[in-house]
């Protein structure tokens, strides 16, 4: 099963999404698809967050930043499947080098691609993304990429995805199917 | 009246076009402050607000003025962000905002696309 899950930053998509991917694993195997590339202390310092949250969920950590489908190097697909996030791996594909920063225009269309595969290989795959798409601003060319890239990534996940959910302070909104029991 | 609103990117233009049957040829694109009313659909009804804004034009007023019972409108909810630093940009947003309530209060059917996905709200 493939569950989408967005919204705002800070509303509560993380939490749920790692309660659903053990919910859906039923006692089989989990993986956490850690995305993010630390660049300094304050990642590392989110990292170290990141896991203690997991602790006791018994999720086997995945590292991997880029080229999604190679995460099933490490795993089993039947097993039940978390992905946070796809803007994390997005910004990681968009910006390969960080010495640099500079724009690879490649990257929407190449993640979009890995992650359809991604879905069609795995058992259950629950994917969290960002809702960044409702604020009265003109932004520069490259942050412009970047959204059309992430909204790019969301709807073609959206549109083969079993369930598409909402999270609006911790509360779900059900966008598409049904909930997972 | 339809209103479609949602956020950038998110497939407002695509579910007019085939889930509401708008042809291509009656899809207005706005980029001024001037709207061909005898097409079926408006779209990106907010860089008309913002034209308007800029050439100290009232969007709202200029609307209120048109038959729109037959038109399917559509509106980019710029609605959650931090409020805009710049004086302009935050007119922008009034006025948006306030031209979207009026055309919802008189819409019959309103959608909101998230991801590609409808909700209808009204």
């Amino acid at each position: 099963m493939i569950v989408f899950i967005t919204g705002g930053a800070k509303n509560g998509k993380s939490s749920f999404a790692q309660d659903l991917a053990v919910k859906l694993a039923r006692g089989g195997k989990r993986y956490y698809i850690a995305t993010m590339i630390p660049c300094d202390e304050e990642d590392r310092e989110r990292i170290r967050r990141h896991i203690a949250d997991r602790d006791g969920l018994g999720f086997e950590t995945v590292e991997c930043g880029r080229d999604i489908g190679s995460c099933l190097l490490q795993a089993e697909p039947q097993g039940s499947f978390l992905l946070d996030s796809v803007t994390a791996l997005l910004m990681n594909e968009l910006y390969p080098d960080p010495a640099t920063w500079a724009l690879d225009p490649t990257a929407p269309e190449r993640c979009e691609k890995g992650l359809l595969e991604l879905c069609g290989r795995v058992a259950n795959l629950v994917l969290v993304s960002d809702y960044i798409y409702s604020d009265a601003a003109k932004y520069d060319a490259q942050t412009e990429t970047f959204r059309k890239g992430l909204a790019r990534l969301d709807r073609a996940i959206a549109r083969i995805a079993d369930t598409v959910i909402e999270v609006s302070a911790g509360n779900l909104i059900l966008l598409k199917g049904v909930l997972p029991q | 009246m339809n209103l479609i609103i949602g956020g950038a990117y998110q497939g407002k233009r695509d579910f007019a076009r085939n889930t509401l049957n708008i042809p291509q040829g009656e899809m207005f694109t706005c980029t001024d402050e001037t709207i061909d009313f005898s097409k079926a659909c408006i779209d990106r009804l907010e860089d008309y607000v913002l034209a308007c804004v800029q050439k100290g034009i009232d969007p709202l007023e200029q609307l209120k003025a048109q038959d729109l019972r037959d038109k399917t409108i559509i509106c980019m909810d710029m609605f959650c962000g931090v409020v805009p630093i710049d004086a302009q940009m935050r007119l922008w947003r009034h006025s948006t905002g306030l031209v979207c309530q009026y055309l919802a209060k008189r819409a019959d059917r309103v959608y909101r696309i998230v991801c590609g996905l409808e909700q209808r709200l009204k």
